[in-house]
């Protein structure tokens, strides 16, 4: 009992956040790897948003260039820029390097959200409480019951027929 | 002398009469909560874990005999489809003689994340068809799809062609490499494995970022100037509030059966190349040889044309109609316009067929 006196903390709170404190360090370490990329994606999210709104200011100003003097005037001037603007940025967003980046910066925001479950998971645990992977298999195996309860269910009604003739 | 800087007065009308409206605007129109999107009333005659068939009650003295089940999108609520009394889908098909049924695919929660097409399509699709017929006692229904309701209605009617007497399909998302979409291109370079296995279900707020990328500054911008502008307008505040209570109102989508759609339509575009299989299960489009009546809209920026027109081309039916109509994926079902033609062309085709 005195050679082992870590067995004593067996049940409480602590030992398993010990056992994966280890654990947690690993994953804050990389989730600064993450951050970083992520703040690269984000970076270029926000550039392709901004030249697309300069390119367009600049188009608006070059189809509309006189500052508009009554009613009718606005009206046209608003219709041009958000004619000009729609376009511009339905361009923008169809397009292959938009597309790519956009890609990228939701695949690290999820990168990002997996350390972060991870994290959770090593606190979950040395609460005693499931994971989510540990819940996932739950949802997994209720998911595989029910459709094997309906697979029974349409044999039952096909046999109850059977039997009926 | 005139100064060069002198502002209209008409102007300065305007944006103090604009301000008052965005002021007075609590006061005028009705919190949403207040606004019920359930026009027409119907029974709910069966439920499925969250699923629920609604059965519209009839309008007419005398229904067709063929019921038509609506299988609605994924995306948002088929509310849209009985958003007003004037501009109701289904009221106009009830008002025509048909007999409505609807599929309310209801709220997935965590638990259901590994619901996928073969649960939408093999079990409560088709649980929804065989509760029809046994209570129409007939053999066959006639079945509409709108949007990527219209994917799965499609793989429904693949599947089991026996059960399908008419097929409707409604701006079908069908060719996914053919889409020209924002949507489309957002979707083709998604990590769709590493989204569902980190965040399980497809969250709301992605779906409200892809609608707010589609035309940013119409619907961002003069969408709500036009709505402050309007304010006095009954009508038009009351149809603004109803459209905007259902396009902030989206579901979240089962993980399996998105990363399913995203990975088969999309990305690898197996439906429209008849390479899908949905549980073993081979998706031949050439198996669709019932009547078909494809609508599509030519403005449509959720669904472009390109991407469901070829549904058109590849159904195995001789009886198949394909119309276009000049308006929007939304406008194709709740507008004047979806009053006054699409619906009476498509009442017209189903009487023919009933």
């Amino acid at each position: 009992m005195s050679s082992k006196p870590q067995a004593l903390a067996s049940t409480g709170p602590m030992r398993a956040f010990a056992s994966n404190s280890k654990k947690v360090a690993t994953e804050l370490l990389e989730i600064n790897q993450s951050l970083m990329e992520f703040n690269k994606f984000l970076t270029e999210y926000y550039k392709q948003l901004t030249e697309t709104w300069n390119e367009a200011q600049k188009k608006v100003s070059l189809k509309a260039p006189d500052v508009p003097q009554d009613v009718e005037q606005i009206e046209a001037f608003k219709r041009i820029w958000i004619d000009i603007f729609d376009n511009d940025f339905t361009e923008l967003f169809d397009s292959k390097k938009f597309g790519e980046n956009y890609g990228k910066l939701v695949s690290k925001e999820l990168e990002l959200t997996k350390h972060w479950n991870n994290i959770t998971n090593v606190i979950l645990q040395s609460a005693n409480l499931p994971s989510k992977e540990e819940i996932d298999e739950v949802y997994k195996e209720l998911h595989a019951l029910k459709k094997r309860v309906i697979k029974l269910e349409i044999e039952l009604k096909k046999k109850k027929v059977i039997e009926k003739k | 002398m005139k100064s060069e800087t002198a502002i209209d007065p008409k102007i300065m009308e305007e944006i103090i009469r604009f301000n008052k409206n965005v002021l007075n605007a609590p006061k005028m129109v009705a919190a949403p909560d207040e606004i019920t999107l359930e026009v027409t009333p119907h029974d709910i005659v069966q439920q499925v874990d969250k699923t629920r068939l609604l059965h519209y009650k009839p309008l007419t003295e005398k229904q067709q005999k063929t019921p038509l089940l609506i299988s609605y999108a994924l995306i948002n609520r088929y509310h849209i489809l009985d958003i007003h009394p004037e501009k109701s889908w289904v009221r106009n098909l009830l008002q025509q003689g048909f007999d409505v049924y609807m599929m309310d695919w209801g709220t997935p929660t965590a638990m259901d994340k590994y619901l996928d097409f073969d649960d939408y399509i093999n079990g409560y699709l088709d649980g929804a068809v065989e509760y029809i017929k046994n209570e129409s006692s007939v053999e066959k229904i006639s079945l509409q799809g709108y949007c990527t309701g219209a994917t799965l209605a499609t793989a429904y009617t693949s599947l089991h062609p026996e059960s399908v007497k008419n097929y409707i399909a409604t701006a079908p998302v069908i060719d996914g490499w053919r889409d020209t979409t924002v949507v489309s291109n957002l979707a083709k370079n998604m990590d769709v494995d590493k989204m569902v296995d980190t965040i399980g279900n497809m969250p709301p707020e992605f779906m409200y970022y892809c609608f707010s990328v589609l035309k940013p500054f119409e619907q961002g911008i003069e969408k709500y100037v036009n709505f402050f502008k309007n304010i006095d307008n009954k009508r038009f505040v009351d149809n603004f509030l109803r459209v905007e209570k259902w396009l902030s109102d989206t579901p979240p989508i089962p993980g399996e059966l998105f990363k399913q759609w995203i990975r088969d339509i999309y990305q690898d575009n197996l439906l429209i190349q008849n390479k899908m299989y949905v549980n073993n299960n081979h998706i031949d489009l050439k198996k669709i040889d019932m009547p078909v009546f494809t609508q599509v809209a030519v403005g449509d920026h959720l669904v472009s044309p390109e991407c469901s027109m070829p549904l058109h081309y590849a159904v195995g039916s001789e009886d198949k109609t394909l119309r276009m109509y000049p308006t929007g994926h939304v406008g194709m079902i709740a507008s004047s316009l979806s009053q006054k033609k699409v619906l009476p062309e498509l009442g017209q085709w189903l009487l023919e067929r009933s």
